[in-house]
């Protein structure tokens, strides 16, 4: 199965230490929910398929890292999902941008069986374990024990991805169309602001972010044509519990479902993959637009 | 032109509350039809073609319990497989663990996906629909996580047998194993389904229904909680997947985390989009077609995935309606006489 995106699997861990692989499992899911935040802040719809495309990221780099490295993959493996993410936006998004979002829920969601279909093709379904790269392959002593370095890497990442968006969000033109529309998209067209000419640009970020989400993702669980439809649950979950436009809300419950979904699968791997669910139903309970949605 | 706007952008006809006389009428009809199921394995010899039409009506009571919920609530379910599979693993479970009679736990694996839709349903049908549909997706695959790793419990990806009494409700066990019987259940059970919710749809509840999902504010205002109809539009979808998940329990006697994965709840909704929610019975149709064609694809269905998902993409995109639409509008015109 899809490999368990953790970590210490013993017991034996200090919790300290399983807090700190929580943090990455965490970190991890942001750089891949915070990309549906983005799409469906300028569009108004999701991407079915984000989790396939995830998928293809990490086979991707897996595929370009062995005649290239892992940096020139991860490279190439975000260039690859962003240029088709500018596919997904011109042929998908655009022209069903009139109808009723279901229709490209159907599309996207129709592309995740061919994605899915076209891995196992390609790849074959046995798992395929990725080795982290040389530079970030030693480890570190952490509150009495090993800790890789490579997992620290993964929240440098994700810290990485939060700045540079929230940078980019704030500080430039572009940045602000997009908050604009993710708040009100029909008052934001009226002020002049092309969203069709916004949206290939953030659709392409935000498949790249799930190339990178993959690529990084490769040497912490195995590689599997399974791998996007488990790792889907955890960020669809993420992605509603933040309130679906909201970067801050997104960044607080992937953190949060990390969290108690790695605690979860160290203590009761049996039940694990309900937990987010669970968490995510008491939000909704008492907050149906979500940690930091909007009202309706 | 007279009606409703439907979800999906195409006039709908506003559901005329059926007239009391029409109801007898109705249901001698749907009894005439139930009927004729029985005449189906005194023509059809071959053992192999009863098999597939026995799957392909179980398919169709799980598709129409999706195609209910889009033309009901206006959602989209992209996890009905969790109903399906918690069904038949209730079957299965209590197979091995014998905690109950096999005729409470039949009654069980109906009642519990209605129960648990409409607990879940209380808080997700307020969201916006897309939460909603990426929600079933999300949990109905946690469900199937759940099941592929308590090996104790089920046995993981290997599945677990249906160990079944020699009869149930008074009726022999092979009637429902072999196809030639089962497919004459499985067919009344089927128009069961189709007359029920036929009727529901013309009642007070499913004009209710109906006029919520069009515009829940103006629902609201007129007096009416919107909630809870919605939530029990869900759970009843929910325990007609349930009632599909049984059937298929019965009748393969096995079952594998498969009947709980995203696949089967994509290949439920692809037969309702091609079938068309526009009508109760659409899915059905939409079941059918998919049955023909998936064994008229032979050696292709090794890439059977890619056809699904290729199907679904232009299936939505040029003929948003679904069959069942096509044929509604068809009919509706010779109706009007015009050409």
């Amino acid at each position: 199965m899809a490999g368990i995106p953790a970590v210490g699997k013993g017991r034996g861990h200090g919790t300290m230490v399983q807090i700190v692989n929580g943090l990455v499992y965490g970190s991890f899911l942001y750089v891949l929910a915070v990309g549906l935040v983005l799409i469906f802040g300028l569009r108004r719809v999701t991407n079915f398929a984000h989790g396939s495309f995830f998928m293809l990221g990490a086979y991707v780099s897996y595929a370009a890292a062995a005649h290239l490295g892992f940096w020139t993959g991860m490279v190439v493996s975000v260039a690859v999902l962003a240029l088709l993410g500018v596919l997904l936006d011109r042929f998908v998004f655009r022209p069903l941008a009139g109808e009723e979002p279901i229709v490209s829920l159907l599309v996207t969601f129709g592309l995740l069986f061919v994605l899915e279909d076209a891995v196992r093709t390609i790849w074959g379904k046995d798992f395929i374990s990725v080795a982290a790269p040389e530079a970030l392959a030693g480890s570190v002593t952490m509150f009495g024990s090993q800790f890789p370095v490579y997992r620290l890497f993964v929240i440098a990442v994700a810290v990485v991805v939060a700045l540079a968006l929230a940078l980019w969000l704030r500080s430039t033109r572009v940045g602000l169309y997009v908050r604009a529309s993710s708040v009100d998209p029909v008052t934001t067209g009226m002020q002049g602001v092309d969203t069709d000419r916004l949206s290939a640009l953030v659709v392409a970020i935000g498949t790249g972010l799930a190339g990178l989400s993959g690529t990084i993702a490769g040497p912490l669980m195995a590689l599997s044509p399974s791998m996007g439809a488990y790792i889907i649950i955890d960020c669809f979950i993420v992605v509603v519990t933040g309130g679906l436009t909201s970067f801050a809300g997104a960044f607080v419950a992937a953190l949060v479902i990390g969290q108690f979904h790695n605690l979860g699968l160290v203590y009761v791997p049996e039940i694990a993959s309900v937990i987010p669910l669970l968490i995510m139903g008491a939000v909704l309970g008492l907050r149906p637009q979500g940690l930091a949605g909007q009202g309706r | 032109m007279s009606g409703v706007v439907s979800p999906r952008g195409s006039a709908v006809p506003a559901p005329a509350v059926a007239p009391a006389a029409r109801v007898p009428r109705f249901l001698a009809a749907a009894a005439l039809a139930a009927a004729a199921g029985f005449a189906v394995p005194l023509v059809v010899s071959s053992q192999l073609a009863l098999t597939l039409m026995t799957q392909a009506v179980i398919y169709a009571i799980l598709a129409i319990s999706i195609g209910f919920l889009i033309r009901q609530n206006g959602l989209t379910s992209f996890g009905h497989a969790a109903f399906f599979g918690m069904a038949a693993y209730l079957l299965a479970l209590n197979g091995k663990f014998g905690a109950i009679s096999a005729e409470l736990v039949v009654l069980a694996a109906v009642a519990l996906p209605a129960v648990l839709a409409f607990l879940v349903g209380l808080v997700i049908v307020r969201l916006p629909a897309l939460s909603f549909s990426m929600l079933t997706l999300a949990g109905a695959q946690s469900l199937h996580e759940l099941m592929l790793r308590w090996r104790e419990l089920a046995n993981g990806d290997d599945g677990m047998p249906v160990r079944l009494p020699s009869t149930l409700f008074g009726v022999d066990i092979d009637v429902f194993q072999s196809p030639s019987s089962m497919f004459v259940v499985c067919w009344v059970a089927l128009v069961g389904v189709v007359a029920l919710l036929t009727l529901l749809a013309g009642s007070h509840f499913g004009v209710l229904t109906v006029a919520i999902r069009e515009n829940e504010e103006r629902a609201r205002y007129v007096g009416y909680r919107t909630v809870v109809p919605r939530a029990l539009v869900f759970a009843l979808s929910g325990a007609i997947g349930g009632l599909a998940g049984v059937l298929f329990a019965l009748y393969n006697g096995f079952v594998t985390p498969g009947a709980l994965h995203w696949s089967l709840s994509g290949e439920g909704l692809i037969m309702a989009v091609i079938g068309g929610t526009h009508t109760i019975w659409g899915p059905a149709l939409g079941a059918v077609i998919f049955f023909i064609v998936k064994n008229a694809a032979g050696d292709l269905t090794e890439h059977w995935p890619a056809i699904i998902g290729t199907t679904l993409i232009v299936v939505t995109v040029l003929v948003p309606q679904g069959i069942s639409g096509l044929v509604a509008r068809f009919t509706a015109r010779a109706a009007a006489g015009k050409p």
